[in-house]
């Protein structure tokens, strides 16, 4: 196999192609002056201010009880072969992260930022990012399926919708062996309730986890005086399971 | 001063705070189930150690058992970062403080389990689970 040099027919558009595309690309690097532009910024300046540290608040009074999940047949047959002979541990003690939507629910503050386009949360637990965009894009055609899933996200008046797909099943859906498919979609609903209070209903639907969506609302309180630390969880693991679901804790010094 | 109310406001919380983590293991980094949340046991003695790190705090106290026989306890604790935003920093506990730590012990029989609260020297009473002031 040998390569052919094409005829010069072909390769003086084909160069020159290269040549246009090249200057179109230094176009637009050009209108990137190298400076932050204002005009950018102005829309993030007039949204709800999410921006700063939350933590959840685990001591509001919620009210009523949470909505049930209601899973599959297969699903539900997993649930119960797993609460039947539960391991004495998750995966979370060998410092593998939860995932969503486990990872919105952590004892550890979130930080929101807010860029053009774009809202990022910083998540101190297990130093997770989730990020979501609100350039308008869509989701792809085919994610690649990962922890905390492809997030897209619109404002409704003053409220952050993000949508939610791309997950792997590796992860918990909740605890006591409750998993999800693939195919699990998540839609949370961000607002303030106040400026120290931040509010976000998350509904879960899964076409072969579920039969049908549920909802369960957290509330975060702000948290002016923290900044985010640093969790490197396997600074110092001293727990573990292993593949039988035996745990156990290093005391040694 | 400040210290103290937060300590005061813990000690109150505290109870209610611990049985939620508990029932809600999903939240820890790791389930409590190595742990016997039926008993407590008080260990009084002097610090060996304690180890401000991430995903757990750990102390190691060596008490006095029998006449000459002197023994160590690993205790397990919260992150540096969940107990640095409610009142304790890596100084709380030093290599020599003569304190009382309270513990759920594991349940396997060794030395060793998870810290519920512990009394320091100057009569404080710092605990382990607590909602952060606002």
């Amino acid at each position: 196999m040998y390569w052919r040099v094409p005829p010069a027919s072909t390769v003086a558009p084909v160069l020159l192609g290269l040549v246009f595309s090249m200057a179109a690309t230094a176009q637009s690097s050009a209108a990137n002056t190298g400076r932050v532009a204002s005009t950018a910024w102005s829309a993030v300046g007039n949204l709800p201010n999410f921006v700063g540290v939350w933590e959840v608040a685990r001591n509001r009074a919620g009210g009523g009880r949470p909505e049930p999940i209601s899973l599959t047949p297969k699903y539900d047959a997993t649930q119960k072969a797993y609460q039947a002979s539960p391991p004495q541990d998750t995966p979370a003690a060998n410092c593998v992260p939860p995932g969503m939507p486990g990872i919105m629910g952590q004892p550890y503050p979130i930080e929101f930022l807010f860029t053009p386009g774009k809202v990022t949360i910083l998540i101190e637990a297990y130093m997770q990012i989730r990020h979501i965009y609100t350039d308008g894009r869509k989701h792809p055609e085919d994610p690649d399926l990962t922890y905390n899933g492809n997030s897209i996200g619109r404002w409704e008046g003053d409220t952050l919708v993000v949508d939610s797909v791309g997950f792997t099943p590796d992860t918990p859906l909740a605890a006591q062996g409750t998993r999800h498919s693939d195919k699990m979609h998540i839609v949370e609903r961000m607002h303030l309730r106040d400026p120290n209070t931040l509010e976000i209903t998350t509904t879960i639907d899964d076409a072969e986890a579920l039969t049908a969506p549920f909802t369960r609302t957290a509330t975060f309180a702000r948290h002016s005086d923290w900044s985010m630390a640093e969790y490197i969880c396997q600074q110092n693991n001293r727990n573990f399971v292993d593949e039988k679901g035996r745990a156990g804790i290093n005391l040694t010094r | 001063m400040l210290l103290r109310l937060i300590q005061t406001v813990c000690v109150l919380s505290a109870v209610a705070v611990a049985v939620l983590f508990v029932a809600t293991p999903a939240l820890a980094h790791h389930s409590f189930t190595v742990f016997d949340s039926t008993r407590m046991v008080t260990l009084t003695g002097t610090i060996k150690e304690f180890q401000w790190t991430n995903p757990h705090t750990f102390t190691w106290i060596e008490v006095p058992s029998q006449a000459g026989v002197v023994d160590t306890w690993a205790i397990e604790g919260m992150s540096p970062n969940y107990l640095g935003r409610r009142g304790w920093t890596k100084n709380t506990l030093k290599p020599g403080d003569k304190v009382s730590i309270v513990i759920n012990p594991l349940k396997d029989g060794s030395k060793g389990g998870t810290f519920l609260r512990c009394t320091l020297a100057d009569g404080a009473l710092m605990v382990m689970f607590a909602n952060p002031p606002q």
